[in-house]
């Protein structure tokens, strides 16, 4: 048996398709990238090598590009602050529905499996100035002087997406903390109460504490997720107005193909690539110290 | 009692916050056109204009885009499968120096952002002259799908006992017999897995889409809907139609295997 089991060919045949595809498919274009954000191309014709110039300016002197990050830094926090406390809360609900448990869980979910260019049109229509449901409810309950262009407003725009965003992940949220709840063995619940622990107190400080790591884990999660935030971007606001809602992915999209700065839009590329990789490595080493157990 | 009550209130108010765009499509996509602009926010529809999905289909060529979308998605979530099933065998049955490296290797994939890759892949892709054909999509779908997939699988092959394999040696089957005559069977509930979350993020996928397809020729369904919104703008009503039967193959796979794809998401999550 160990000899089968290390015998190289198949090894190497098991291993060498996934493994090539791959690398080819991943691996070699963010290479491509790094060689192509040191030249100054413009998607055609001849170009010139620019050193490390289009780094430099990204990092150094493009407040577009700051902006993106500090959307994706203001995305994160409204998750952090407002999307997953809901979620928890919804969460503990849930699991105390009875038999309607399994119902709501799926409910909350399914905005998270419909196509983003589905709802993101949808959520263009309810904002939509003029036609859309929200201004339409505003002026039915009387709150006229509510109304706004709101994605045409360069203050207001960016929350509406925010909120769009995470009306969407709002499920994936909820569903990663049902299933730590349902990590929780039943019999803490039942020495908690036999030791006159109320409701409030049994989820304060037995409950929540023993959710920990996957309150990690769930974070984790929100700040690669918030970085790579683009295709509701691109869809709803295409980074605007005036690219006050832009996101990283989306921004290096337009530079490429329509701004048509190719050679810049790769170098962003990398930077988006290294700063995802930055960021992951420093959250892994943070939360690594202490992994909890129930 | 009122605690009950309340529970269950507030359940349901976000309950229909979440379900209100399912229930306003569909509301709408059987609306005449002339109705879309009332003060109205949901409108009972005097009579359902099936006219709306017929114009959906001979107008918008969505049974070509259904089709695309059907073809790329299912090729991309097979061919994953096997691959990650053969991945996953060799990082956890067999015995080899580099396999420690090369799984944390594949995995980086789950960090790397796919727009990352949208420029450099327009540029590979027109060289080796893949723009606007299928396998521009099929291939990076695939290599994207290997990390999760590779996780969700290897995690449920640890859990089998080896005894199996062993005595199947012993009769003189291959490793490749093994792994596709032993464990596909066994690892059915995690393959399944692997593809129902791999069909939900590639049926949806647009981005790539947009970018590596040029012509109508195999443009997937998501596509079609941008399309139509700038051909067929005054037509909302076939627009509707056409974001419903977007919506629903996805919404249907995701009733029809809750449990599955809930399993996967937390194990995805938990492991990575």
């Amino acid at each position: 048996m160990h000899k089968l089991l290390s015998n190289r060919r198949t090894i190497f045949a098991l291993v060498a398709p996934g493994l090539f595809l791959f690398l080819f498919m991943v691996c070699f274009p963010i290479m491509m990238s790094a060689y192509y954000g040191m030249t100054d191309w413009r998607g055609i014709g001849s170009y010139q090598f620019v050193g490390l110039d289009n780094y430099m300016k990204i990092l150094f002197n493009d407040p577009v590009f700051w902006r993106s990050l500090m959307n994706a830094l203001l995305l994160l926090a409204a998750t952090l602050l407002l999307q997953h406390p809901i979620a928890l809360l919804f969460s503990i609900l849930v699991t105390n529905a009875g038999r309607f448990e399994k119902l709501f869980r799926t409910i909350f979910f399914i905005p998270a499996v419909i196509s983003i260019v589905v709802t993101s049109k949808m959520w263009v229509s309810v904002f939509h100035p003029n036609y859309g449901v929200l201004n339409k409810f505003l002026t039915a309950v009387g709150l006229e002087s509510w109304k706004q262009d709101w994605l045409g407003d360069p203050s207001i725009a960016i929350w509406c997406v925010i909120f769009v965003i995470m009306w969407q992940g709002f499920g994936y949220a909820l569903l990663l903390y049902y299933a730590g709840l349902q990590g929780i063995p039943k019999d803490l619940y039942e020495a908690a109460e036999l030791d006159g622990a109320g409701r409030v107190k049994l989820y304060t400080k037995v409950v929540i504490p023993l959710l920990t790591p996957m309150v990690r884990v769930a974070v984790v999660i929100a700040v690669t997720a918030c970085l790579k935030q683009m295709e509701t971007i691109f869809l709803m606001t295409n980074g605007g107005p005036i690219n006050t809602t832009q996101f990283i992915g989306n921004y290096l999209y337009k530079t490429a193909f329509t701004s048509s700065l190719y050679g810049y839009g790769n170098a962003i590329s990398v930077i988006f690539v290294i700063v995802c990789l930055i960021i992951t490595v420093i959250m892994n080493r943070a939360f690594k110290k202490d992994v909890g157990e129930f | 009692m009122v605690r009950k009550i309340t529970l269950h209130t507030l359940l349901w108010i976000v309950a229909l916050l979440q379900l209100f765009p399912l229930i306003w499509l569909i509301n709408y996509s059987f609306l005449k056109s002339g109705d879309f602009f009332g003060s109205s926010i949901l409108k009972w529809p005097e009579k359902l204009e099936w006219s709306n999905y017929i114009n959906a289909f001979t107008y918008g060529s969505v049974p070509k885009f259904l089709w695309n979308s059907a073809f790329i998605t299912t090729a991309a979530i097979l061919v994953a499968a096997v691959l990650s099933l053969m991945l996953s065998y060799a990082f956890t049955r067999m015995e080899w120096r580099l396999r420690g490296v090369t799984m944390a290797f594949i995995m980086l994939g789950m960090i790397v952002p796919i727009h990352a890759t949208l420029l450099p892949n327009f540029i590979l892709f027109n060289w080796l002259d893949l723009l606007d054909n299928p396998l521009s999509l099929i291939l990076p779908y695939i290599a994207f799908s290997l990390p999760i997939s590779m996780l969700i699988i290897s995690g449920f092959l640890v859990t089998i006992p080896k005894s199996i394999e062993e005595s199947a040696v012993m009769d003189g089957c291959s490793v490749y017999g093994v792994i596709f005559r032993i464990i596909l069977p066994m690892t059915k509930p995690a393959l399944a897995t692997a593809c129902i979350m791999n069909f939900i993020s590639w049926w949806n996928e647009f981005i790539m889409a947009n970018t590596f397809l040029t012509s109508e020729k195999f443009k997937t369904l998501p596509f079609s809907i941008m399309k139509f919104a700038g051909q067929y703008s005054s037509n909302y009503g076939a627009q509707f139609a056409v974001m419903t039967m977007i919506a629903l193959p996805t919404v249907i796979i995701y009733l029809m295997f809750t449990e599955q794809m809930s399993r996967g998401i937390t194990a995805g999550a938990v492991k990575g």
